[in-house]
């Protein structure tokens, strides 16, 4: 019968979009087509960044971590994954950021008077009034150093180390956009080989940041829009009203609850202490600081047990210690407090950590 | 015509004793819920959607829904589904209507919607029960979001009705798989294992995240982004995503029930 036939065709028709439909979801979005847009000098892009006024946008930002951090259970957002945010800001100070994690949700809004924090997994508002009034704006215009010249005077800085270049064009976001390159010299012993920024062509807004290690192809790292709307938005998202059973604190107020409780604070404070010292420059600049042998030993337990999973012992003419390493930077922590970090092989850490007071 | 034939699928479906306690038993949830999360009183809280449901009543039946759609939902799609094909080929009836000169695809369009008539119905139910049992269990102040703003009843009712939509629409996918494998035997029982097992392997597979590229493909990980709509402003993305896997079930399920039925002998 001929009409049986139809039916069966169309029905595995039905079948087979419907599994190619399947395959279609699963693939990850394409970066399309690189849109073609008049040459620019790598200066006048950064000076163009620079002078670009903020304006109005609301998007999604999407963190794409790489880095190889271990999974921690109490910090889920910094373990290896994506991990999604939303935003809002009317280019005046007013600013909306939603952060899900899991089911949950973490809302801060800043209206231009007041900072709202609220966390859903336990129903508080963290209120924060900013100190100052804000000033009128012409005299921190005065204050302020042009623009231009700033970014002239970074072009200059950054040149000392790296390499900037435009290389070529990128869609991010449905936006067409420039890509600037950081190379770091080749003199600068740094794990990071380089990072890219997207610049809209238009806005003159980063819409994406990429950082690329030695040796590996896929970033390590990348935070970027992949969905933005820029236009005024809603007055209304930048207003936030308590609910009507939530707790209201304030930021000192549990700031004090927290130093109590949390065992990490002591840690904290005493890495406060000291102020850090910046050894080399350029790319391959290490930080370090000495942590007063007091609170080497108050570390609590727990703590001391999660940094012994993540590190490994190592030891040399510096003395002995742990070495904690993620694809962009290294942090070596000696046995007797002193602790030097960077974006660099494991080995330059060796040979500054002599240099710690 | 048709309607008359979709009427009458919708009463016989309603006249099965295991149809009636099983809308009995879906209603007991967010009964159970709010009376649990009432008792739990200040201290209460959890993870996720439990966190908010203190005070806020109209979240019970978004919060019940999400609950039960990873697998008491699943069930009722897949029983109704079995009873629909395998249940009538059990008891010698679907001869009756495969000879009759009625067209095959049509009887699976009429199986399809009594599917669809029930999974929206008893979907409804549940959140109504729960708007009821939610409000007067943990009291209700306009509906609170996961981000911290509070929605008036009105559009609280709109985002319960949005999200009884979503859910019936995944629970109808399901459901038409479900078909798929009913039109091919004449035990009711086994669609309702294979269909339980099937929702049960994805939702481990899911957890595995060395299975990651396979995760896009099963249904159940369009589940969790669902929550979505108690986020304000909703982001759609999620909700898309899940909704069109589910779409891609649909005509899935329903394609392969439809070839199965073709060439099905009488």
């Amino acid at each position: 019968m001929n009409k049986r036939k139809v039916t069966l065709a169309v029905a595995t028709a039905g079948v087979l979009t419907g599994a190619a439909g399947l395959s279609l979801l699963a693939m990850p979005a394409g970066a399309g087509q690189p849109p073609s847009l008049p040459d620019v000098s790598a200066e006048s892009l950064v000076e163009q960044v620079m002078t670009a006024k903020p304006g109005a946008f609301g998007g999604t930002v999407e963190v794409d971590n790489k880095l190889g951090l271990p999974s921690i259970a109490e910090i889920p957002q910094l373990a290896d994954g994506k991990h999604s945010a939303r935003i809002w800001t009317d280019g005046n100070g007013k600013l909306r950021l939603a952060l899900p994690n899991g089911q949950s949700e973490q809302t801060i809004v800043d209206d231009g008077k007041t900072t709202w924090s609220w966390n859903s997994k336990d129903n508080e508002v963290t209120k924060s009034e900013h100190k100052d009034s804000p000033e009128p704006k012409e005299s921190t215009g005065e204050k302020a150093i042009d623009p231009a010249t700033a970014a002239k005077e970074i072009v200059t800085k950054t040149k000392e180390f790296s390499d900037i270049t435009v290389d070529g064009t990128a869609r991010v976001a449905n936006r067409a956009a420039y890509e600037l390159v950081l190379t770091p010299k080749p003199t600068e012993k740094t794990l990071i080989r380089e990072v890219r920024i997207a610049v809209d062509s238009e806005l003159k807004m980063p819409l994406r940041v990429a950082v690329l290690t030695n040796g590996a192809s896929e970033p390590a790292g990348t935070v970027g829009f992949t969905q933005i709307n820029v236009g005024p938005q809603d007055a209304k998202l930048f207003e936030f009203t308590p609910p009507a059973n939530a707790k209201v604190t304030t930021p000192e107020a549990k700031e004090a609850q927290a130093r109590e409780q949390l065992p990490e604070a002591g840690l904290e404070a005493a890495l406060q202490g000291k102020d850090p010292q910046i050894f080399g420059t350029g790319w391959d600049s290490v930080i370090g600081a000495r942590i007063p042998a007091d609170a080497m030993t108050q570390v609590p337990t727990e703590a001391q047990g999660l940094v012994d999973r993540f590190t490994k012992k190592v030891s040399g003419s510096w003395g002995s210690g742990k070495l904690f390493t993620t694809k962009v930077a290294t942090i070596l922590i000696a046995d007797d407090g002193r602790v030097v970090a960077g974006a660099v092989p494991e080995q330059v850490l060796f040979d500054t950590i002599g240099q710690v007071k | 015509m048709i309607t008359r034939q979709f009427g009458s699928e919708v009463r016989w479906m309603l006249r099965r004793p295991r149809t009636i306690i099983g809308l009995f038993g879906l209603v007991l949830v967010p009964i159970i819920i709010s009376f649990g999360i009432w008792t739990a009183g200040d201290g209460g809280g959890g993870p996720g959607l439990a966190a908010i449901l203190q005070g806020n009543g109209m979240v019970v039946p978004i919060f019940t829904l999400f609950l039960s759609l990873n697998l008491l939902l699943p069930l009722v799609a897949s029983i109704w589904a079995a009873d629909g094909l395998a249940g009538e080929a059990q008891h010698g009836t679907l001869r009756g209507l495969l000879v009759a000169p009625v067209s095959r695809v049509r009887l699976l369009f009429v199986k399809l919607f009594g599917l669809t008539a029930m999974s929206l119905f008893a979907v409804t139910l549940m959140a109504v029960v729960g708007i009821i049992a939610g409000t007067a269990f943990l009291g209700t102040n306009g509906m609170m979001t996961l981000s911290g703003t509070t929605l008036s009843t009105g559009q609280g009712l709109l985002r319960i009705a949005l999200f009884v939509v979503l859910v019936t629409f995944q629970m109808v996918s399901i459901g038409a798989v479900a078909l798929a494998v009913s039109s091919t035997t004449e035990h009711p029982l086994v669609v309702q294992a294979a269909t339980m097992t099937t929702i049960i392997v994805f939702q481990v597979l899911g957890q595995f995240s060395s299975l990651d590229w396979l995760h896009p493909f099963l249904i159940t990980t369009g589940f969790p982004g669902l929550i979505d709509v108690m986020r304000d402003p909703i982001p759609l993305g999620q909700i898309w995503d899940s909704t069109l896997l589910a779409g891609c079930y649909l005509l899935i399920g329903t394609g392969l029930a439809a070839m199965r039925l073709i060439t099905k002998d009488s």
